[in-house]
């Protein structure tokens, strides 16, 4: 049986697993799925069509799959071991659920937009703020205060510094920051940590040097042609080589 | 309303004062201490070995005493201390303490802690301090006496923020912040965020005496005006012998010039921060000594 608190409300359709357990003034709205083990804590909110993977920890006075359309419908779609820290808002998708992988850690007051769609292994730290359709990969990590706009990419492994504002596409393994965000160099240490040899890191380091302004603003059109013609590239500056190439060359003043 | 029509969940062994006011739909856990005169609004949640002092005022959505966000806790028992007569904003954050930071997280008396402000673990945050809206600090982050930070600074972790310390709006702190100055960034930073002036609204608060407030100012201008060889200088200030304040401020500016990357208190990575001796109660102090031996 699951847990509940006298004080939560939890409607009876809703569909909770075993060893839920569900904390004081807590709602749970009537089609949420909740998986093994998750746990909701003091005062959140899990509604609309949402499911919850096994071992997802909602923190207190987190609001899960509310539409920003009060009159729709809000889906969210969250995978395992997800942490959704203190006033946290997972807004719900109309058209599309809102998607979170596996295994992230969304910190104190983020906001993860309608029908936005985040990968596994994320860290976004306190107050980041995605937009609606935002789109972020896998191993992502953000810091405070870092704002992502409606539609854009982070690529896998990119590193956002404290304030940016990602206002376009960035290529993956980056370490980008500023406001209109500058690409500063590889997220070597995450790199590191995610088992990639040194060899992989000292060919994509040479790769960025190549291909960014020296300003980080821009990618140098040339050396774009140049590498993506070379043939037995490195499998993850291939990756990068294509990321770039699809989100097109950023044109902007350096 | 009656107090007994008020719905709430106070653990039954939660030491709660009889002058405590909790307000409707508040959590108090069981290993929670709330002093007298204390008032937790609504729909704050308190969990954690949290100690509340008197006089506190805890206003709407707070949650206080939760886990850290750091992914070396792994469940370890810790703290959280709070003082007396502080005052925080609605939905204000604080964590316990982790086991490799030294089980504790602080604040002192008389602070205020506006709207949306964080906490983390292992802070130790003084007396009489501001922390603006949505004011962020990092894991490890001591705010001394007197500091005020500005809407949505955010202190990086390890970073000390000197005693009557002024930081602007929106700025990243990723160094320590000299006592009485005036540190911050514009423009998205493309001003960088650096000291950028006297804080005299501080020096005024510290309630110095003349003669220190001038030694102070003059000790200021010397090392920040333009700030560089901030080594030599800090040599000649001490060669000419100077005292208190000023004294002070030349082995903060030494001290972190001795970190890394300008922060003092990353020399203290997994061993006890100097306040956790102070602070910390003596069976946690032994347990932490036979864990590292």
């Amino acid at each position: 049986m699951p847990e509940i608190s006298r004080h939560a409300i939890v409607e009876s359709s809703a569909e909770l697993a075993d060893d839920v357990y569900v904390g004081p003034f807590a709602y749970i709205g009537p089609k949420v799925r909740l998986g093994a083990g998750c746990v909701i804590d003091v005062g959140a909110t899990v509604t609309g069509q949402t499911t919850l993977g096994a071992k997802c920890h909602v923190f207190p006075m987190a609001v899960i799959g509310v539409a920003e359309d009060s009159q729709q419908e809000g889906r969210c779609a969250l995978g395992q071991a997800n942490r959704i820290r203190e006033h946290v808002t997972l807004c719900g998708g109309v058209e599309r659920p809102t998607i979170l992988g596996d295994d992230n850690l969304v910190m104190i007051g983020c906001r993860v937009g309608p029908e936005a769609v985040v990968g596994s292994h994320c860290i976004l730290s306190n107050y980041t703020q995605i937009d609606g359709g935002a789109t972020i990969e896998d191993y992502v990590g953000t810091s405070a205060f870092t704002f992502v706009a409606s539609g854009m990419m982070v690529g896998a492994y990119t590193y956002v510094v404290g304030f940016t504002g990602i206002d376009d596409h960035t290529p993956p393994y980056a370490m980008v920051q500023g406001f209109p965000f500058r690409v500063r160099g590889v997220n070597s240490e995450k790199l590191r940590r995610c088992g990639f040899g040194e060899e992989d890191i000292r060919a994509l380091k040479d790769a960025f040097r190549q291909l960014f302004h020296e300003t980080g603003a821009a990618v140098d059109t040339k050396t774009l042609k140049r590498l993506s013609a070379k043939a037995n590239l490195n499998s993850h500056v291939r990756r990068l080589i294509e990321a770039v190439q699809h989100h097109g060359e950023r044109r902007r003043e350096p | 309303m009656s107090p007994l029509e008020v719905v709430r969940e106070i653990a039954p062994l939660a030491r709660v004062a009889a002058e405590a006011k909790i307000g409707p739909y508040c959590v108090v856990g069981p290993q929670v201490t709330v002093g007298p005169g204390t008032v937790l609004t609504r729909r704050v949640t308190i969990v954690g070995r949290t100690t509340l002092g008197s006089g506190n005022v805890i206003e709407e959505g707070c949650v206080l005493g939760a886990v850290p966000q750091d992914l070396k806790y792994s469940g370890e028992s810790t703290l959280l201390m709070i003082g007396h007569r502080n005052r925080f904003g609605p939905r204000v954050t604080v964590h316990i303490g982790t086991e490799a930071g030294g089980y504790l997280t602080r604040i002192g008396n008389d602070n205020v802690l506006r709207d949306g402000c964080h906490v983390a673990h292992d802070c130790y945050v003084e007396d009489r301090a501001t922390l603006g809206r949505n004011v962020l600090l990092a894991g490890h982050v001591l705010v001394q006496t007197g500091a005020v930070l500005e809407d949505m600074a955010g202190a990086h972790h390890f970073t000390t923020i000197g005693r009557f310390a002024h930081v602007g709006p929106r700025t990243p702190i990723r160094r320590d912040v000299p006592p009485f100055t005036d540190y911050f960034s514009q423009d998205n930073e493309r001003i960088p965020p650096a000291v950028r002036g006297i804080h005299r609204a501080g020096i005024k608060a510290a309630g110095l005496s003349a003669a220190e407030e001038t030694e102070l100012l003059r000790a200021l201008r010397e090392l920040f005006d333009d700030e560089s060889a901030l080594q030599t200088k800090i040599e000649q200030l001490e060669n000419m012998g100077v005292e208190g304040e000023a004294a002070a401020l030349c082995e903060f500016v030494r001290r972190s010039l001795g970190g890394v990357y300008g922060r003092y208190r990353e020399l203290f990575r997994g061993q006890l921060p100097p306040e956790a001796l102070q602070y910390l109660p003596p069976e946690l102090l032994t347990a932490f000594r036979r864990s590292k031996s």
